[in-house]
């Protein structure tokens, strides 16, 4: 049998109209996926979803009124999660949620469910660990700079943490895995992608200030107790390029 | 001196300092603050150690006119002396917060002419930063036993936790090693203070400024002195039903100053450490209260297995428990099952009637669970009879494969290893000399 592969354009919205096919035409397809991550193969029957802002609307709307605010958080939340069967598994969910309404959230046993809570967890553990790690470089006066190398889109969690805590400084976070950036400021914030971006320049003032940070790391641990497996354990290498107390 | 050198003196005389969290306050941010708390705590690094760096843990300064024989600023050391200023600090704090190194700022001080005037430097520490810089981040600050109430009370508005180290868990053992404390000096700010908290919690204005919304917290020291796990387990008990502290820290004692007094550790006793905590985290989240762990007969906890498992095998009678029907607080009692696992357990079994495959789907860890539990009456797998020797025979034998993987990474052959015979779980029990040295940090 041919694989059926639905093929959207990668946006939230446009994953809401597979959900809003499917549930009409009560056809489940085997693939989603984006286009840009789609590899062509002649055994698929492949077919494109426009992405239809009445019919996400809809969705939307229908999640929170049939299913439950939670639902929503739990597929956007999965949806920004790297997950590679991430599109189908969300879909299912939502559209089996429309059938049994609230409840869903309960049927930990269903493979389905299952993935899409995990998935959730598994971006906000990343979001929640890069609000610690995060460091920001000062790069012109009240101008700070960060760059994070996210598995996970979390972006937009982590930027919005930080608005809320530092609301008076203005501030990229730039995601090199995705190559966007977010853009804060002291008003606004936007979400774009990363074209012709140079990284500046540090200042001489966030030298001295990495330069104490980095011997105050030094100094904290206690040499008797040294466990490199354990504090990479906490902070697994992947995040170590980005942070201030491990270059320099 | 220079500042980071300053930094250097203080953070070091500062480490030792388990305290770590910044959880617990919510503090929001204020018009054109910067800062503000988040209730589960973040941390922001982790040093060579594995601990946590969550907070700019410094000292305001490291010259003590005590003499406690522990202490690595004791009067009578000599160690590089330095004291930063107030702004000093405030201003550390802030640049360091921006740059998002830190949550908030751990101030504590070694006990500078008296515990009064040491206690109004802090304080003005904190208000620089609370009132001049709009900082609404973390800030945890040390009382200084034997200071006035008066500023305790100033203090407390400011702060989110505040603590005092009891460190030594007799009275007998603080007479001998930290002769200018006294017990009552002690307990007695501790008491005021939960005091206080209690009120502040029932107060109902939420334009008045909350007392210690994070609690107050204490650290003991383990290893210096003789007492037991009871012993110390017991004081922690009452404190957290009696003063309704937030967080009992355990810290291993390592041997800076020589004394004849203090035992010379070659190492410090981790492994002990570790058995004190999950002990701690048994009475906080597990409804589990000291006398059920151990008692007179059995004084200290079981090196090779953790006090949880190490309780059930003492109480087979009340296993296995039915996934299906058991009650939250008896699912929370089977070894390898925690508050998360237990509420999945709760919740997914409202749908469906739940199997051992599903288990695995929610993400339960049957590692030692599986021992312990029935699904639909049926045990795991191939197990049949429940003893407490087959039990610790296979979890120990886990252990010991988990922790030989750890240790090395030598290749399996078959001509090696005859001594290892996988049919005798005996011969793969830790051996003595493994654990007790890690239990007593060879003495």
């Amino acid at each position: 049998m041919q694989n059926l592969v639905y093929i959207y354009d990668g946006s939230f919205e446009g994953l809401l109209t597979i959900v809003f096919d499917v549930y009409i035409e009560n056809v489940f397809p085997q693939v989603i996926v984006s286009e840009e991550k789609y590899i062509p193969n002649i055994l698929d029957t492949t077919k494109i979803i426009e992405t239809n802002f009445e019919k996400s609307k809809r969705i939307f709307n229908g999640i929170v009124k049939n299913i439950s605010y939670d639902a929503l958080y739990h597929s956007y939340y999965a949806f920004l999660s790297n997950d590679e069967n991430k599109e189908i598994n969300i879909v299912q969910y939502l559209v089996y949620g429309f059938h049994a309404g609230p409840k869903i959230n309960t049927m930990l046993s269903v493979n389905f469910v299952a993935n899409v809570h995990y998935m959730r967890k598994k971006m906000l553990h990343e979001a929640h660990r890069l609000k610690g790690l995060l460091r920001f470089q000062e790069v012109n006066k009240n101008l700070f700079y960060a760059s994070i190398h996210p598995d996970n889109n979390v972006i937009e969690t982590v930027g919005h943490h930080f608005i809320r805590r530092l609301p008076t400084q203005n501030f990229i976070i730039h995601d090199k895995n995705r190559n966007i950036l977010f853009l804060y400021n002291t008003k606004d914030y936007c979400i774009v992608p990363a074209e012709n971006f140079n990284i500046p320049q540090i200042t001489d003032e966030e030298k001295k200030y990495q330069k104490l940070w980095k011997s105050f790391f030094e100094t904290i641990a206690i040499k008797e107790r040294k466990n490199s497996k354990l504090q990479m354990q906490f902070m697994p290498k992947k995040y170590w390029q980005d942070l201030v107390e491990k270059n320099v | 001196m220079e500042i980071v050198d300053k930094l250097k003196i203080l953070a070091d005389s500062a480490k030792y300092d388990a305290s770590c969290s910044s959880s617990g306050s919510n503090r929001g941010n204020t018009k054109g603050g910067i800062g503000n708390g988040d209730v589960s705590g973040i941390c922001h690094s982790w040093g060579a150690d594995g601990r946590c760096i969550s907070l700019l843990k410094i000292l305001m300064s490291n010259c003590c006119v005590y003499d406690c024989k522990y202490c690595i600023n004791r009067c009578t050391n000599t160690v590089p002396r330095a004291t930063f200023t107030p702004r000093e600090i405030a201003d550390l704090t802030i640049q360091f917060y921006k740059r998002n190194y830190i949550e908030g700022l751990f101030l504590s001080s070694a006990v500078i002419k008296n515990p009064d005037y040491t206690m109004e430097k802090l304080y003005e520490t904190i208000l620089i930063l609370r009132k001049e810089y709009k900082f609404n981040g973390y800030i945890h600050v040390k009382t200084i036993p034997g200071c006035s109430q008066e500023l305790i009370d100033k203090l407390g508005t400011l702060v989110d936790r505040t603590s005092i180290n009891i460190e030594l868990p007799s009275e007998a053992s603080l007479k001998l090693l930290a002769p200018e404390k006294e017990k009552a000096g002690i307990l007695s700010p501790m008491n005021y203070i939960a005091k206080n908290i209690s009120i502040s919690k029932q107060e109902k204005s939420i334009h008045k400024p909350k007392f210690v919304p994070a609690g107050q917290t204490t650290q003991l020291m383990v290893g210096a002195t003789p007492e037991t796990d009871l012993k110390i387990m017991k004081l922690s008990e009452s404190l957290y039903t009696k003063l309704k502290l937030k967080r009992v820290y355990y810290s291993a004692y390592v041997s800076i100053n020589e004394d004849s007094l203090l035992p010379a550790l070659k190492e410090p006793p981790l492994l002990r450490e570790n058995r004190l905590y999950q002990a701690d985290w048994l009475l906080r989240f597990y409804n589990f209260t000291m006398d059920e762990l151990l008692d007179e007969t059995h004084p200290n906890f079981n090196p090779l297995l953790d006090p949880k498992c190490d309780w059930a095998l003492r109480h087979l009678e009340q296993f296995p428990v039915e996934i299906n029907r058991a009650d939250y607080h008896t699912l929370l009692r089977v070894p390898g099952i925690g508050v998360t696992s237990a509420k999945r357990i709760i919740t997914a079994r409202r749908a469906f009637n739940l199997k051992f495959d599903d288990l695995k789907k929610l993400r339960v860890v049957l590692k030692r669970a599986r021992y312990f539990i029935t699904c639909n009456g049926k045990y795991f797998d191939q197990i049949q009879h429940f003893s407490e020797t087959f039990i610790s025979e296979n979890l120990l034998f886990l252990e010991r494969l988990s922790s030989e993987n750890q240790n090395s990474f030598e290749q399996i052959s078959l001509f090696t290893n005859f001594n290892k015979d996988l049919n005798n779980p005996h011969s793969l029990l830790p051996t003595k000399e493994d654990k007790v040295k890690a239990l007593t940090g060879s003495l």
